[in-house]
């Protein structure tokens, strides 16, 4: 190993990744390179005073400020937001669902009822008869006309004709009242 | 006594889901989340709000704006955790939203000089930051140079180029794998294993007079 190779694999040396191979090459080269090793120490001893630095720890008010800004924002939630109105939508969907649900259970339910049966029977009856007379006030006519007689008389009433079908007619609505 | 007994059960049952919840992993966290257990975004903070503040940061380099970007990190996954794809890890999800906004915070101060300078200053006359690299056993100069070296460590993650420190801090601080890395950065294997090596030397080469 040359001391090019030993410092790309460096990094790997320092976190203890390498292989058993590797690793034993790098150790081999460490002893028999004062350049690397001295390279190798000084490495190690910056890092182990770095990661020696104090850790620093949040304020005595970090959790009240955060909670104070999280409760703020909570009402922006988008997440928070739609899940609130799908809440809201799930209740009005529940209910609408049971009302209609209801509503369907009460009509399945009198269809059922036997209610037809309490109505009053329907029972055929024959209409009366009507003995209203017909009454027309130009029996001339019908009895000219069907008896079969001359057109003349007929001709002598004709300037009557159209009074007495009038007439006639009045009568025959009144009839069918 | 009816009420005390109430409360006494409704905590007990709280204490019951948290226990539950810190018990999960985070897959099964979010699912609970998603679920409607309120509860489980909390259980979520607790994991990874410290994490995530030293990532932001050591990257930013500003503690209250950090702390901002942090918070905004958990509302951003508070809102749009209904969207996260399961099938992949929570955690790579919630620092590749760190990582973005770390970036974009970068990329502002760049473009308004006036803020890295407000930021700069505001660093510098922090002393309020926990000195944990010293010791109250220590000797007063002992304390005085380990004070030191911790500024030199950070001024020195500072002077990385963004692209190499952000993969730096997500490999060295968060311990975070290759293909991890890639998927956050947005970089193929290779290119996080290049800049995670000019990154370790640069800093190396920084640190080592005051190290020797």
């Amino acid at each position: 190993m040359d001391c090019r190779e030993f410092c790309d694999q460096h990094v790997a040396f320092v976190d203890d990744t390498l292989a058993g191979i590797e690793l034993v090459r790098m150790q081999r080269h460490i002893a028999e390179c004062a350049t690397c090793a001295k390279h190798d120490a000084k490495i190690r001893r910056a890092l182990l005073l770095f990661r020696n630095l104090p850790s620093i720890e949040p304020s005595a008010d970090f959790s009240q400020r955060l909670e104070a800004r999280l409760r703020a924002s909570h009402n922006d939630n988008p997440f928070v937001t739609t899940q609130r109105n799908l809440r809201r939508g799930a209740i009005a969907a529940t209910v609408a669902s049971a009302m209609m649900l209801g509503y369907i259970g009460m009509t399945l339910y009198h269809s059922n009822d036997p209610h037809d049966l309490l109505m009053a029977p329907v029972v055929a009856t024959v209409p009366e008869p009507d003995f209203t007379p017909i009454t027309t006030s130009a029996p001339a006519i019908v009895t000219s006309v069907s008896a079969g007689l001359t057109i003349w008389p007929a001709a002598l009433f004709a300037e009557q004709i159209p009074v007495g079908f009038a007439h006639s007619s009045l009568e025959l609505a009144n009839y069918t009242r | 006594m009816a009420d005390i007994v109430r409360k006494k059960v409704v905590s007990v049952e709280g204490a019951t889901v948290r226990e539950r919840l810190q018990a999960m992993d985070d897959s099964a966290v979010v699912s609970a989340f998603l679920g409607g257990e309120e509860r489980a975004f909390s259980e979520l903070v607790t994991r990874y709000q410290t994490r995530l503040l030293n990532f932001v940061y050591r990257t930013i380099g500003d503690r209250e704006k950090a702390e901002d970007l942090v918070q905004e990190v958990f509302i951003r996954v508070y809102r749009h955790l209904h969207r996260f794809d399961r099938s992949k890890k929570f955690s790579t999800w919630v620092y590749t939203i760190a990582s973005n906004l770390a970036k974009n915070e970068l990329r502002n101060r760049s473009r308004n000089p006036l803020v890295l300078f407000q930021t700069v200053q505001k660093n510098f006359q922090d002393e309020d930051r926990p000195l944990q690299f010293e010791d109250t056993t220590s000797r007063p100069d002992d304390m005085y140079r380990k004070r030191h070296l911790r500024e030199i460590v950070e001024e020195t993650v500072a002077k990385l180029p963004e692209h190499h420190r952000n993969v730096f801090i997500l490999r060295e601080l968060e311990g975070k794998s290759y293909e991890e890395i890639a998927e956050i950065t947005d970089c193929n294997l290779g290119t996080v294993k290049s800049r995670l090596n000019r990154a370790r030397n640069s800093f190396a080469e920084i640190i080592a007079p005051y190290v020797d």
